[in-house]
């Protein structure tokens, strides 16, 4: 069990009806073309976000997450095909669409003039009916009881994501749209946000999309995701059938590394090569294939010590779809990464 | 509703980022209120105000000071005349001396008729002051540059993409900010109609009567006449100036938005303020060429850029003098640029609301 972040306090939110049946999309995306000027930001994108989910929204620099969110927010007009949240057309119907989310952007939009709580305010008076104690305790769910009454042109880029947070989450929206949630964050602030997002998913039944760099709290959170890649989608679906799809990976560690090669290169569908340690091969397959490889190793006389299978992390696939490292999207220049 | 809470929400946002612009200004018409303070104890001799003089006997006082003017002027005309020497400035004379013997004129009119001139009561020529001189000169600019922040400076804060995302309309928050901009703005007004009305009321000893008729030419250029005058109650006066100053104020704030819905703070800021300071120089230096190759008359066309009619009020009559007795004063003139003032206004909000329906926001 993970420990409780003390930034974070107690809330007790409504939990919404948790129904059996399948969700509704709350998020539509159909035949998406947007274009600046002579570059295509987003090429014929479609995907859905069903309610209740949270969805990861991957995709290297440039490869038009922003200008997605931004059309879903109605900041934004699509050249082609329509976005829709809660079946509301964002630009042309969106003082309906927008009661139905909250948002924060990669660069927290905050009046640094005014407080925390003031900020709060203003943007509560407008959604509404949000009253003081919602304000505070949105504060405290988000840590940020104590610096409330500051100017947020004080607030470290930690502090400002949070509050942006709870700003987006003021009316109890049923989508929350969190552009790069993690920037500025230190990695306790990280571990609230993962937290913080968890309980809001789970307790609220609130639909979260997630677009983010950081690999390991989208594999760590979503359902789904969707890959973009030069405003196309390049992959979309359930995590775990993602990684799946994508098949397995095998450490074993052998007796006699040569022929451990030779024996696995002879089964159909897979790929083996050297491995780290040196005295371990390295196994790439579509489906799984640990019994067949097992058998024909010791068949073969050569003494297994350790095999271990691992799927292929959110990570690798992203590098594959994208040829783009996610920890370093500006710096490494599109590669080819070999695929089993 | 929506209106009221962003029309609140943009009151607050004002005030929190540019309450030192409203400190400045107050802090400014005191400064105003004790140097003139000064100037007249020091002047005068004395700490309290003069004895109320009646607006007859200002007139007689009037009339017979230009009768003195008058005199001279003939006088210089004719030393000149006898000794054969051309005057340089003959058409300068000429022209003063018309403008004197109509000035005069136009006071015998006004006391044969028992009309009181608009410089007869503090009210009215405070009026004249706060809403038509160099005042509204300066806080129209002031008012211009805070309304070119309205959305430029969301947009270079960042907070427009959050502020347009949620439930309002961008109609609404346009119109939000502009009735926003309007308040403050007429808030400010009135507080320096107040002051200047303080000072004015001081300098002529008496708060004078708000009830009360006074006249007003229609065309300053030519002589008085049951024909060329118009009567109104002085309190129908005070409206008319104040709805025309907060016209012009509104055509300024019309043409700033417009600026702030096309481009971000810093850009807004100097467009707005270029606009309003270099196109009325430009101007002036303008009209100075034509009416030195041609006429006045001439020049009169620049009156319809919106940056020359700013200030309407100022065109009724002078601020100091006794009456309109000038070209390009009185009803008429005031008349046209008010109506000017009005198309400039409509087309500045009309062409804001259109961008900031259609501006895409991309971060």
């Amino acid at each position: 069990m993970q420990a409780a972040d003390p930034n974070l306090v107690a809330i007790h939110l409504p939990i919404r009806a948790i129904t059996l049946d399948p969700m509704p999309a709350i998020v539509e995306v159909d035949h998406l073309t947007k274009n600046f000027g002579p570059v295509r930001a987003l090429d014929d994108l479609s995907f859905s976000v069903a309610e209740g989910e949270v969805f990861g929204f991957l995709g290297p620099n440039g490869a038009g997450k922003t200008t997605t969110i931004r059309i879903l927010l109605g900041l934004l007009r699509p050249d082609a095909g329509t976005a829709r949240i809660g079946g509301h057309d964002c630009w042309n119907d969106h003082s309906r669409a927008a009661p139905l989310f909250g948002a924060t952007l990669e660069q927290p939009g905050l009046y640094g003039y005014l407080s925390g709580r003031d900020n709060l305010r203003q943007f509560a008076r407008i959604v509404g009916p949000v009253n003081e104690r919602q304000i505070t305790d949105l504060l405290a769910l988000v840590g940020m009881t104590e610096r409330a009454d500051d100017k947020v042109k004080r607030y470290s880029m930690g502090m400002r994501q949070r509050l942006a947070l709870a700003q987006a989450l003021l009316g109890r929206p049923r989508l929350l749209v969190l552009d790069e949630p993690t920037n500025g964050l230190d990695p306790n602030g990280i571990h609230g946000l993962r937290l913080l997002l968890r309980r809001l998913a789970s307790e609220q039944a609130l639909t979260i999309f997630l677009s983010s760099h950081l690999l390991s709290e989208v594999e760590e959170l979503c359902d789904r995701v969707v890959i973009l890649h030069r405003g196309q989608v390049r992959a979309v679906g359930p995590l775990v059938e993602l990684m799946n799809s994508k098949g397995y990976v095998y450490q074993i560690d052998v007796s006699d590394v040569g022929g451990a090669l030779a024996i696995v290169r002879s089964i159909d569908g897979v790929r083996a090569e050297r491995g780290t340690p040196s005295d371990s091969i390295t196994v790439f397959s579509g489906t799984d294939l640990a019994r067949v490889i097992n058998r024909a190793l010791v068949t073969a006389g050569i003494e297994v010590d350790q095999l271990v299978r691992t799927q292929r992390g959110l990570e690798d696939i992203y590098i594959e779809l994208t040829g783009v490292p996610s920890a370093s999207p500006l710096s490494a220049p599109p590669t080819e990464v070999a695929v089993p | 509703m929506m209106l009221t809470i962003l029309v609140r929400n943009e009151l607050e946002k004002t005030w929190r980022s540019r309450w030192m612009v409203f400190a400045v200004l107050g802090g400014l018409f005191l400064l105003i209120a004790a140097g003139l303070y000064s100037f007249y104890v020091s002047h005068d001799h004395r700490w309290s105000p003069p004895p109320p003089v009646a607006w007859q006997t200002q007139l007689r006082s009037d009339i017979a000071n230009n009768q003195s003017t008058l005199d001279n002027l003939q006088v210089v005309k004719q030393q000149a005349g006898t000794r054969g020497r051309t005057l340089f400035n003959g058409r300068a004379l000429n022209a003063a001396e018309g403008q004197l013997q109509q000035a005069i004129a136009a006071d015998q009119y006004l006391i044969e008729h028992d009309i009181a001139p608009l410089s007869a009561y503090s009210m009215t020529r405070a009026a004249l002051f706060g809403f038509g001189g160099i005042v509204m000169f300066l806080l129209v600019r002031i008012f211009g540059w805070l309304a070119s922040e309205q959305i430029a400076g969301e947009r270079s804060d960042r907070t427009i993409a959050i502020l347009l995302s949620r439930p309002p309309s961008r109609e609404q928050v346009l119109l939000a900010k502009a009735i926003a901009s309007f308040l403050i703005s007429l808030a400010v007004v009135l507080v320096s109609f107040l002051v200047a009305y303080a000072i004015v009321a001081f300098i002529m000893g008496s708060l004078g009567p708000v009830t009360g008729q006074v006249g007003i030419a229609i065309d300053g250029s030519k002589p008085l006449s049951p024909d060329n005058l118009v009567t109104m109650p002085i309190l129908l006066f005070l409206l008319m100036c104040i709805g025309a100053a907060m016209l012009a104020v509104l055509c300024v704030q019309g043409m700033s938005l417009l600026i702030s819905v096309l481009t971000t703070r810093w850009a807004a800021i100097g467009i707005t303020l270029a606009i309003l300071f270099g196109a009325s120089l430009l101007s002036g230096v303008v009209a100075g060429i034509i009416t030195l190759i041609g006429s006045a008359q001439s020049a009169h066309f620049l009156n319809y850029a919106f940056f020359n009619v700013l200030a309407p009020v100022g065109s009724i009559a002078p601020v100091f003098g006794n009456g309109a007795t000038e070209v390009g004063k009185g009803m008429h003139e005031f008349g046209s640029e008010v109506a000017t003032l009005a198309v400039w206004t409509v087309g500045f909000f009309a062409a804001a609301w259109f961008f900031f329906r259609r501006r895409e926001e991309a971060g």
